[in-house]
């Protein structure tokens, strides 16, 4: 257990939709759930989660810390914005289920396989390096996300749309050595670096 | 309508709906004066279109028929209908008010024989169908209509079959020269009652109202099954004029939604329970009802129609707001998609009809209130001592079922007959 | 009135009638077979001149009773309007040429028709007299109330404001009733965002302060009788000196009982003190004042549960099978107690169904929810006592699993069990039992101290007939204060279960009836449903066998019986249905515009062709407020029936006098259809009781068809509802068919 999550379990005892409201963004909103289930209906991949939004916001006010941030549910939110948008009491839940993931990644529960969660870190990582997305660096990096050897096989695969895709000049392999960027690399992770602060700080205020 | 006698102590009913006569009549049989306007042809308002009332399952146009009768025998009451408030100033005790009145285009000489409505052709959407059927250009709003008398719709006059209507009227009621109207009268208290419409369903875009032939609101159920009705009392669906025997029942359909209305509109659990009832009544065994619901609001004593409901094994309760409607092509069938949250089970439900159980949005826009009145967001009337002697009687002051609306309007009564009688120096 | 009877009798060709039957030939009957004095025909009697015709032979004719046969007596009534006579319609459009073809094989019978509609509305008007009213009318401009809770003292204040005077009676030492024991109460005003000051106070000083009303504390009443206008009540104090006061009219604001929560054990009642209900939480919430409630051991409360339907909404024995309606907004309220004093106070509302309705409702919902309150939908099995915490035991209905909850304090929303005195009609089948032999029944589910609220010296028992559930409620949807005793209502959660804004709602009304009762009293005008009506059942004496049917049978409870036992009318708790008229056996009773001859000798003129002519007749007496306008508007849509049925609209079915259907079969009737509205529990009699009544007596009608040896068919009775407007016509057509089939009556002449 990371010793912020054993902070945050002492802080909060049972009381986890309090945790919630004070460290999730747009935590707040989950008291005003009303259990009507829209959100859980709207979902276009609804059927792939173990818990629907509604069901997870029920989970918070039973206090069901551990199954909820271990849970890979949130994940699948793919940002439509349809429960957003069908919501009578106009919950965020799209930024919800984000938070809750980001809350439980900070925490070290996300569930370490969850490919969704896997994206996101490759993508992050890729994208915060320079400031543009590398799309051949991303590419091969997910090919190469569950083994070498997996890897291998999707690239072959693979490998007729990627020529394709060079000779009509939608991929430069010169990316591969380094590859284009903003021309204030500095100052990215410089802003990037405050956000996390400010974030963090916002976190430690709702503990206080 | 010059003969308006009206004073100080007259109080003016604005709304011949339920809560509109009855606070009418409640105060005129206290022998006080009362002039009670009505902006459609005719009085009896949203009532006079349901089938039944819940719990009883007794017809509405039976209590109408007794305040018909309370009205047409009380001299102390002046119905004036076709005709709206345009403008009010002044104070508790002392109003001016300004009403407008549309022309009807039919005198009192009416005998409500009928010529005048076979001899035309041109027809209209039927408004107290609510549209499901077509009435003529020379109508009689209803059979329960009081007055008694037909009407020519305005967009006849000028055509031929205004003319047509004139000549086939042996009574020389009709006078196509019939202008607008406008009269200012002096008043000492005001009741508001100008009820509630259905919230347009069309709105509510994921469940396709405007699209899939077999998704009806609530309101339109109830002429349905209505004997007076568009289908006579059958219970046939649009797309095919089949007869749905599975139907499903959408609650909340534009309540406690902050999209939508975001208050709770009170009636709409019992409605749909008591429309559960009309689809056993029609069907027997064959009939069944799926309810989709938040909470079931079946409120105090009345809980028992609830309870009598839910032993029903032909009706089934859901607790979910549907997410989304699709039609099924072939069949027509609505498809209902969501979840039932106890206990999470995903449906896609096909049903033979839906019905919204359409929320209650207050008539008067907030913005457009001839009056200077206190109103909460929700666009209802509060009870404000700012509000002078102006009060809100029924569906005005809030969502509420028949009964409550009643129990609210003979409240007002009292309150506007205590302004009336301290203007006649009646108070000790 | 010893005028001399003079009738115009009127008969329009308007509307079709001219063109359709022979108003020269109605006419000569109306002079020749019903004795008008004057007979005119018009071509359109409703119009100006038409109506002026009338009222010149009014005015200078002396014509005091008028008969127009034109259309039903349902239209054209601002027309047809005449002061000071009596006025009776032959209803020759809707009830002849609008459900008849137009054929030549039909003009016969439709003449037939008309003929008869026109003998008869003359005969009507023959044994009518214009009511004169009631000379020893009174008026009390004063309003007794029971009770001085919120309902009680706001019934006085708005009455007074009006400026009637008002007695409060109220049985404890304080104004205020269940409401001053609140803290505050739910939000009446937008936003409906906090709880607010109760306003008991506030309404305790308007009672005092008004000069209109007197208020008796430690008093109840030990004796009511009289009728609106004039009632007497015995108000005693608790040392017994009784002081007699009259009023006009009372209006009933009793209150309700708390539930008594020792029969919840699975819920902890009884056995932790920390278990408490919710009249409980809010007197140790106005104790902590705004300070942190806490348990009776004094400790603080850092959590509570509350449980929403407690003993509620369930068919278990001892619980109440109905909702109170204001639970759920109350445990809003009392969650928000806590929240607002401490947010970290953990509140969790476990519900089935959560009713918060209206505007105000659901924002206070979010507005609980916005405070942190959590709400669960669950069923809760147990709360155990375990240590010094409480551990509820549910079934969380949304995960689908049965867990439990540690709490320091429940709160069982507990229901309004109602304060309404003795039930009359159960005490009524005991005593009957008894006189069977039979054991007395089963007592009810929830035993609340039983003493008579108003001790009524009313024949029919000492209180106001309860609804379900020991609710004073009114059954009618449309009309919600109506009483089966006239000039009393009921107001408050006696009426139903209720929060305090709709009490105030409530009693408001309450207050506007009993105001109109004593307005109509002093004017001798009935109440609703014949509003206006002037007439009242006068009875002969001395034909009166004593046989009690009268005072046993009146739904309003209307007559007493005096000291030789003859039957004692109230005139004005009368409501005019005449179930006593139709229940007379040796017919003593009427009123002076609707009698035993008024419709008995309309039957008896209608012409009965003999058995040759093939044209049978049938008597169809039909509820003039349903069954008759479902006729009309049968005939608005033009669907036909028999031309060999003569209807007559009566007030109520129980106003039916079986000479009527004697009569009618004695003079050659070959069927009689009766109409009457949906009798049993959801009864749609305006009169209550007078369908069943009509139909109990109507099921001995074969005694008489015995006697004549007629077959049973030739009588039948009928539940008929307005809309049925396919059926009642229906119903006509099957007698006439019956008769086709069983053949003529043998008794024409």
């Amino acid at each position: 257990m990371s010793t912020m999550n054993q902070a945050k379990v002492e802080k909060y005892r049972n009381d986890f939709l309090k945790e919630v409201t004070a460290n999730v963004e747009e935590g707040e909103w989950v008291k005003m759930c009303m259990q009507c289930g829209v959100c859980a209906g709207s979902c276009p991949f609804g059927p792939y989660w173990e818990h629907p939004p509604q069901e997870i916001f029920m989970m918070i006010r039973a206090g069901k810390r551990e199954e909820v941030l271990t849970s890979t549910s949130m994940w699948m939110c793919t940002s439509c914005y349809n429960c957003i948008a069908r919501c009578p009491r106009e919950l965020p839940i799209t930024h919800i289920m984000h938070g809750l993931a980001h809350y439980a990644d900070r925490l070290g529960l996300a569930p370490k396989n969850q490919p969704t969660r896997k994206f996101a870190n490759l993508f992050w990582n890729n994208l915060t390096k320079k400031g543009r997305a590398n799309e051949l660096k991303l590419g091969i990096a997910l090919y190469f996300m569950n083994g070498f050897i997996e890897g291998i096989k999707t690239a072959l695969k693979m490998q007729k749309m990627g020529l394709n895709m060079f000779k009509t000049k939608r991929l430069s392999p010169m990316e591969l050595l380094g590859g284009h960027g903003i021309k204030d690399t500095g100052g990215l992770h410089a802003i990037l670096k405050k956000a996390r602060e400010i974030e963090l700080a916002n976190a430690e205020k709702f503990n206080g | 309508m010059a003969d308006i006698i009206a004073t100080n102590e007259t109080i003016l009913v604005v709304g011949g709906g339920i809560s509109g006569m009855t606070a009418a009549i409640e105060a005129a049989e206290c022998g006080k004066q009362v002039i009670l306007i009505e902006k459609g042809p005719s009085v009896g308002g949203r009532v006079s279109q349901l089938y039944k009332y819940f719990p009883k399952l007794c017809h509405p146009t039976c209590g109408l028929e007794i305040n018909l009768r309370r009205l047409k025998g009380n001299k102390n009451v002046r119905l004036l209908t076709m005709t709206e408030v345009s403008e009010v100033s002044g104070e508790a005790g002392n109003y001016s008010v300004t009403l407008k009145t549309t022309p009807r285009y039919v005198n009192e000489n009416c005998t409500a024989c009928g010529a005048c409505s076979e001899v035309v052709d041109a027809e209209f959407d039927d408004a107290y169908n609510y549209g499901l059927g077509k009435r003529k250009g020379a109508y009689l709003p209803n059979k329960m209509a009081y007055p008694q008398r037909y009407v020519l719709d305005p967009q006849i006059i000028g055509t031929p079959d205004a003319t047509k209507a004139k000549e086939a009227c042996k009574y020389d009621a009709i006078d196509l020269e019939m202008q607008e109207e406008s009269n200012t009268i002096t008043v000492g208290a005001i009741i508001w009652a100008t009820g509630w419409q259905p919230y347009d369903a069309n709105k509510i875009q994921p469940y396709g109202y405007d699209r899939i032939a077999n998704v009806i609101t609530s309101v339109e159920f109830e002429r349905l099954m209505d004997p007076h009705g568009p289908t006579g009392g059958k219970l046939l669906r649009p797309s095919d004029g089949k007869e749905a025997k599975d139907i499903a029942f959408i609650q909340c359909a534009g309540s406690r939604d902050r999209n939508y209305l975001k208050h709770c509109s009170r009636i709409c659990c019992m409605a749909s329970l008591k429309q559960t009832t009309y689809v056993r009544e029609r069907y027997a065994d064959e009939g069944k009802a799926t309810v989709y619901y938040i909470d079931i609001r079946a409120i105090d004593r009345i809980d028992d129609f609830y309870q009598k409901v839910k032993a029903d094994e032909n009706v089934t309760f859901i607790k979910s707001k549907v997410a989304r409607i699709d039609e099924d092509k072939a069949s027509g069938n609505p498809i209902l998609h969501g979840v039932n949250t106890e206990g999470y089970h995903r449906y896609a439900n096909q049903h033979d009809l839906v019905v919204l159980a359409v929320g209650m949005e207050p008539s008067v826009a907030q913005d457009e209130f001839p009056v200077k009145v206190t109103i909460n967001e929700e666009g209802f009337i509060e009870q404000d001592e700012a509000n002078g002697a102006i009060f809100a009687a029924g569906c005005s002051a809030d969502a509420l079922d028949v009964n409550r609306a009643v129990q609210n309007a003979t409240a007002s009564a009292l309150r506007a007959i205590q302004v009336v009688n301290r203007a006649a120096g009646m108070e000790g | 009135m010893a005028d001399e009877i003079k009738i115009g009798a009127y008969i329009c060709q308007g509307c079709g009638i001219g063109d359709r039957v022979d108003t020269a030939q109605l006419a000569q009957v109306a002079q020749r077979d019903a004795k008008a004095s004057i007979v005119r025909e018009h071509a359109f009697l409703c119009n100006a001149e038409g109506v002026k015709m009338i009222q010149d032979d009014i005015d200078n004719e002396g014509v005091n009773r008028v008969a127009i046969c034109a259309c039903s007596r349902r239209a054209k009534t601002e027309a047809f309007n005449f002061e000071g006579v009596a006025i009776t319609r032959g209803n020759l459009r809707e009830g002849v040429i609008w459900i008849r073809p137009d054929t030549d094989e039909a003009r016969e019978t439709t003449q037939d028709m008309a003929d008869d509609y026109v003998r008869m509305a003359v005969t009507e008007a023959k044994y009518m007299t214009p009511p004169k009213g009631d000379d020893n009318t009174k008026y009390t401009p004063k309003v007794l109330i029971v009770g001085g809770g919120v309902s009680g003292m706001t019934a006085a204040v708005e009455a007074a404001k009006a400026g009637y005077q008002c007695t409060i009676v109220e049985k404890s030492g304080a104004l205020g009733g269940a409401a001053a024991k609140a803290w505050k109460r739910i939000p009446q005003h937008a936003p409906y965002a906090d709880p607010e000051d109760t306003g008991v106070a506030e309404l305790i000083k308007a009672v005092e302060e008004s000069d209109k009303i007197t208020v008796h504390l430690n008093s109840h009443l030990t004796k009511t009788s009289g009728a609106p206008g004039r009632f007497s009540a015995d108000i005693t104090t608790e040392s017994g000196s009784t002081t007699t006061e009259n009023f006009g009219a009372i209006v009933q604001a009793s209150g309700y009982f708390e539930y008594d929560a020792r029969q919840l054990p699975e819920l902890g009642y009884g056995k932790s003190a920390n278990v408490v209900t919710q009249a409980e939480l809010d007197a140790m919430a106005k104790e902590a004042d705004g300070g942190p409630i806490k348990t009776k051991d004094g400790k603080e409360v850092n959590s509570v549960a509350f449980i929403q339907c407690a003993g509620q909404r369930s068919e278990k024995e001892g619980h109440l099978p109905y909702c109170s309606g204001h639970c759920c907004l109350t445990s809003i309220k009392q969650a928000m107690y806590f929240k607002d004093q401490n947010p970290d106070i953990d509140t969790n509302v476990i519900y089935t169904d959560l009713r918060t309705p209206g505007a105000g409702g659901e924002d206070f919902y979010r507005s609980g929810q916005q405070k942190g309150i959590t709400f669960t939908k669950g069923a809760v099995s147990e709360v155990v006592a375990s240590g010094d915490a409480l551990e509820v035991k549910f079934k969380d209905l949304i995960l689908d699993e049965d867990t439990s909850e540690k709490v320091d304090l429940v709160v069982l929303a507990t229901g309004q069990v109602p304060n309404s005195g003795v039930d009359i009609e159960a005490m009524a089948a005991v005593v009957e039992g008894e006189e069977d032999g039979a054991e007395p029944e089963e007592p009810t589910a929830v035993q609340v101290p039983v003493e008579s609220i108003l001790n009524l010296t009313y024949r029919q028992g000492p209180d106001v007939p309860h609804l379900k559930y020991g609710f004073n409620d009114s059954h009618f949807i449309c009309f919600p204060y109506e009483t089966r005793r006239t000039g009393i209502y009921t107001t408050g959660p006696v009426r139903r279960p209720m929060d305090m804004q709709q009490a105030i709602e409530d009693a408001t009304g309450a207050a506007m009836k009993a105001i109109q009762a004593i307005e109509n009293a002093a004017k001798g005008r009935a109440a609703h449903p014949r509003s206006g009506d002037l007439s009242f059942p006068s009875f002969r004496r001395e034909g009166c066998t004593q046989c009690k049917r009268c005072t046993v049978e009146c739904p309003f409870g209307a007559i007493d019986e005096d000291e030789e036992r003859y039957p004692q009318f109230n005139e004005e708790r009368c409501r005019r249905c005449g179930t006593c008229m139709g229940a007379c056996p040796v017919r003593v009773i009427s009123f002076e515009n609707y009698s035993v001859d008024s419709v008995g000798q309309q039957l008896k003129i209608v012409d009965i062709p003999d058995e040759f002519e093939e044209k049978p007749r049938i008597l169809a007496l039909a509820c003039e407020n349903d069954a008759y306008p479902a006729l009309d508007m049968a005939a608005m849509n033009k669907v036909e029936y028999s031309a060999f049925v003569r209807v007559i609209p009566v007030r109520c079915l129980g106003s039916v006098n079986l000479i009527w259907i004697t009569d009618a079969l004695n003079s050659g009737y070959d069927g009689v259809v009766m109409m009457g509205c949906q009798k049993g529990e959801n009864y749609q009699c305006h009169f209550v009781r007078g369908s069943e009544i009509a139909h109990v007596r109507m099921s001995k009608v074969d005694d008489t068809l015995q006697s004549l040896s007629l077959e049973p068919e030739r009588v039948s009775v009928h539940e008929v509802a307005i809309t049925d407007i396919e059926r009642a016509p229906a119903l006509i057509n099957e007698m006439a068919e019956t008769i086709e089939k069983i053949g003529m009556s043998p008794f024409k002449f």
